[in-house]
């Protein structure tokens, strides 16, 4: 607690401050503008935050993760095109509800629901990251291993539409996460005689890749758009029954979407969709859903914030990155030289607590920044589609460019585009890419550790019992999968 | 008329200032990038007017910009390259064709002594307690440290061949950083861990580590503990860092660049920037240096290709049971049989692509592709602006003479401002329009 109260006094410094509402600012910016998300935000600022004080950049990063969450249910509900992947879901009953002029009460049930859902997960964060961490320090490389096993394991499974995309795109970021010099032998591999990929493929740069160019190429792919922004009409003070409507799948959402971004399972989509479906089952109106109902829009926007703070929860206190905006989160944390684990919290206490106590400010910021000023957004909507991804891959570029100062780079960015295109042709979820990009040499490093300490003895990965139960958990969540797909393929 | 005269005398004299580069082979925010800025600060104080640059070469353990520099720099005597050891063991481990044999050696700078630590609990109470289990059997003694090739490896490699141990029946686990070994030896997990000192001094401070052995000469005044010497093993190692120059200087030209980095290290703000870093001062110029530097190759390429060639006949021992290319194989051919299997079920599975949807993408697809090859040559703002109004353009459902216009004014308009953003605010130098 003690440990909190000094995050405050960290986070309500005037710079710190600053930092927190250009994040949220620009957090609620990339979330309504489609085509352009947190994790890609982050990835472009990362190679001119080095320079910045660590607290500072991570301030205004948990920022943009935090803000997107909030702008991204603008643009479902005005436009019916997600401005995010964790805000598909609103725009089903959002923009319906828009549509019959009660936009104004959908835009508040959102930004109030991700108030009320973001503060108590985050208190939840602030809760349960000290018990995590006791936990943490009895991870040694086995149980690491096995924890990676098991994130890999509800990726694929969970994201995507086929099991195959979800491997496919997995094995493909595995597969680029090996190449250059090992760290633990020092040899090259997977480099073929090329001296640049010696360093390795930088996370940054696929992430340009795939979710810039890959996006642009994608939408262009789908011919000339025909858009329509809807105004805001409706108050945006929502009524009695509007209100009480609205508390319980707010409450839900955050019940729903913190344990399942703390779980290795790719995000807020899960979250999002689960919470929809509850509210539907739960409903005395279940007939008005997919016709604009408000609890449809409450709970998932409830949902989607709730699990962008579970995800913290392995992120600092394991390292351990959920979403493919946490695994360019984990970059970050690299970039300046911090390992997140257990011992962040021992090292750096005051950047944890400051940037956990920054999330709370934020949290306030945003729903100022979301209701009262929603007319500034929806200005940027009307933005015209083609100059907005022109603008985003100008801005790729350079972000690609600055990494290493290597025109280079702009090379591999165009490959990973096209490549991230045809695995949006193909329905194959990418987010699986950044994840094993980023833990695959981590979980094969692990792995090794473990067999040198253990000199060459496989047993230690079963007979050390939290090891055990996560691989244990990893087989589940296999099998679970395949029981419910050729349920599916059944019904 | 006398204004152009003017500037025409003028103009050799400014030539005559031509500002020194320093390359940092190393991506911006490491200890090599920090050196060299480090030098850019102080030169900009003590030397008011003359110019210094850093041109960051990342890559490879800076072997990337070392060949680069010996390259290109060859004869320049407004050229310094910062190395330091961790470049001779990537030279060898990379297989580099070009050495810092082939550079002119200027002057060693700054460095860090490396200590060797237990958790509290642990048996071993000093050096030769730890060396006496590790001749009794290697295996059963778990070092862990940085990344392989690096410092805390060869520490350790070097420390086995001290105590009469190939260096290749070292279990040594490399880690991203000493930081993270950390976790490791505090959970009990790794024997011994080693690192620079400041990465464990909060552990030791808190009384969880013991330090065993520092790798100093002789007792370093601030840390309480005996040095690997004392210890019985007759070997020091310091994490250098030491700039030098292209190869081709004369002899005048490489003492005015010596000079030069003398009053640099002599300097007050030099020692305070030494003092914020919590950088140890190792001077050392000269004939003294060069010999520092053979000494340093001949040291580190013995225990690394004798290391190399022990992998080669057992390939096992640095990784039981699983080697460096186990795994990338074993996952690379099974993308490649999924690819394959799924190839034909994938291609029904592909989402169809209308006709306007393919000249929309393939423009963009092509705009990517000639980026690369547009961006050095003509600058940032021009290569940017074509993109833009090449996308624009593409995306756009109606083609005409008008809104190619109107995008490339947009375009330029854009690329304008972003590159003031970039250049003047965050400091980012871009490419510009070269002739």
């Amino acid at each position: 607690m003690g440990e909190l109260l000094n995050g405050f006094a960290v986070a309500l410094t005037p710079a710190n401050l600053l930092w927190g509402l250009a994040g949220t600012t620009m957090g609620t910016a990339v979330g309504v503008l489609p085509g352009i998300g947190p994790a890609l935000t982050v990835a472009l600022l990362l190679p001119v935050t080095y320079h910045l004080d660590p607290t500072a950049a991570l301030i205004m990063f948990a920022g943009i993760y935090y803000g997107a969450m909030y702008g991204g249910s603008t643009t479902s509900i005005l436009l019916n095109t997600p401005g995010e992947s964790a805000t598909i879901v609103t725009a089903i009953d959002g923009h319906q509800m828009a549509r019959s002029g009660r936009a104004g009460a959908a835009l508040a049930t959102a930004a109030i629901g991700s108030f009320v859902a973001g503060t108590l997960a985050t208190l939840a964060l602030s809760v349960t990251a000290p018990l995590m961490v006791k936990l943490a320090l009895a991870f040694g490389p086995a149980e690491y291993f096995a924890l990676m096993v098991l994130a890999f394991v509800m990726v694929t499974t969970m994201l995507g539409a086929s099991p195959l995309g979800g491997w496919l795109s997995l094995l493909l970021g595995l597969t680029l996460g090996f190449v250059g010099i090992d760290g633990l032998s020092g040899q090259a591999r997977l480099t073929f005689g090329i001296p640049y990929l010696l360093d390795g493929i930088d996370p940054v740069i696929v992430a340009i890749g795939l979710f810039a160019v890959g996006e642009t190429l994608w939408v262009a792919s789908r011919g000339p758009l025909v858009e329509e922004i809807l105004p805001v009409r409706g108050s945006l003070l929502m009524t009695t029954d509007e209100w009480q409507r609205s508390w319980k799948p707010w409450l839900r959402g955050a019940a729903i979407g913190f344990p399942l971004g703390a779980l290795p399972a790719g995000g807020a989509e899960l979250p999002t969709l689960m919470s929809y479906g509850i509210e539907k089952r739960l409903s005395k109106r279940p007939e008005e859903f997919g016709r604009g109902a408000i609890e449809a829009v409450a709970g998932p926007e409830a949902a989607n914030n709730a699990s962008a703070a579970g995800t913290l929860v392995p992120l600092l206190t394991l390292g351990l990155p959920t979403s493919a905006t946490a695994a360019v989160l984990l970059a970050a944390f690299q970039q300046f030289g911090l390992q997140p684990g257990p011992l962040l919290f021992d090292h750096e206490s005051a950047l944890v607590w400051g940037v956990i106590a920054s999330l709370y400010i934020g949290n306030a910021m945003l729903l100022i920044l979301n209701l009262p000023l929603v007319g500034l957004w929806v200005k940027l909507l009307s933005i015209p589609r083609h100059w907005l991804y022109a603008g985003i891959l100008v801005v790729a570029s350079l972000g690609a460019f600055s990494v290493h100062r290597s025109a280079g780079d702009l090379w591999l960015v165009a490959i990973i585009g096209v490549v991230g295109f045809m695995m949006r042709l193909m329905d194959a979820p990418v987010a699986p890419v950044m994840i094993g990009l980023i833990l695959g040499p981590a979980a094969e490093q692990h792995l090794r550790r473990a067999l040198s300490i253990s000199q060459g003895d496989w047993t230690v990965l079963w007979t050390r019992p939290l090891a055990l139960g996560l691989l244990v958990a990893a087989l589940a969540v296999a099998a679970a999968g395949i029981l419910s797909r050729r349920q599916q393929v059944r019904t | 008329m006398r204004l152009a005269l003017a500037i025409l005398i003028a103009l050799p004299s400014l030539a005559g200032a031509q500002p020194l580069v320093i390359t940092a082979p190393a991506a911006p925010g490491g200890g090599w990038d920090q050196t060299a800025r480090a030098m850019q600060r102080v030169l900009a104080e003590i030397e008011p007017g003359a110019g210094v640059q850093v041109d960051n070469v990342p890559g490879a353990a800076g072997t990337i910009g070392l060949a680069r520099f010996a390259r290109s720099e060859r004869g320049n005597p407004h050229a310094l390259l910062v190395t330091g050891l961790v470049m001779v063991s990537g030279v060898i481990i990379n297989g580099s064709p070009v050495s810092l044999a082939d550079t002119t050696p200027i002057a060693r700078l700054t460095g860090e002594y490396e200590v060797i630590v237990v958790p509290v609990a642990s048996p071993f109470r000093s050096l030769r307690d730890l060396v006496t289990a590790f001749r009794q059997d290697p295996g059963s003694i778990s070092w862990g440290g940085g990344s392989a090739g690096g410092t805390d490896d060869l520490l350790v490699r070097l420390l086995a061949e001290q105590a009469g141990i190939p260096a290749s029946r070292v279990n040594y686990i490399a880690f991203p950083g000493g930081g993270a070994a950390l976790a490791a030896v505090l959970g009990g997990q790794l024997s011994a861990a080693v690192s620079g000192y400041a990465e464990f001094a909060g552990q030791i401070a808190a009384g969880q580590l013991r330090i065993l052995g520092v790798s100093s000469p002789s007792r370093v005044t601030g840390i309480n503990a005996p040095t690997v010497r004392e210890g019985g093993i007759d070997l020091d190692l310091a994490n250098w860092r030491a700039v030098v120059a292209p190869p081709g200087l004369s002899a005048v030209e490489q003492a005015a660049l010596a000079d030069r980095i003398t009053r640099l290290a002599v300097s007050g703000q030099w020692r305070e920037t030494l003092r914020q870093n919590g950088w140890d001062d190792q001077f050392l110029a000269g004939a003294p240096f060069r010999q520092f530097l053979l000494a340093e190759q001949s040291r580190i390429e013995d225990v690394l290709r004798r290391l190399s060639a022990a992998d080669q006949s057992q390939p096992s021992n640095r990784g039981p049971a699983l080697t460096p290319s186990t795994t990338p194989t074993v996952i690379g051919t099974t993308l490649l049989l999924m690819l394959l299997a799924a190839g034909a079920k994938a291609a029904r599975a592909f989402q169809p692509v209308g006709q306007p949807g393919v000249r929309m993408s393939g423009t963009i697809a092509a705009a990517l592709v000639l980026l690369p090859v547009v961006f050095t040559r003509l600058g940032f703002v021009l290569a940017a602006t074509l993109l833009f109004a090449m996308v624009a353009t593409a995306m756009r459902s109606t083609l005409a003479i008008r809104t190619i216009a109107i995008d490339l004014t947009v375009g330029v308009a854009f690329s304008l401002a972003l590159s003031m953003v970039f250049t003047r605010g965050l400091g980012v130098a871009l490419p510009s329009l070269t002739f």
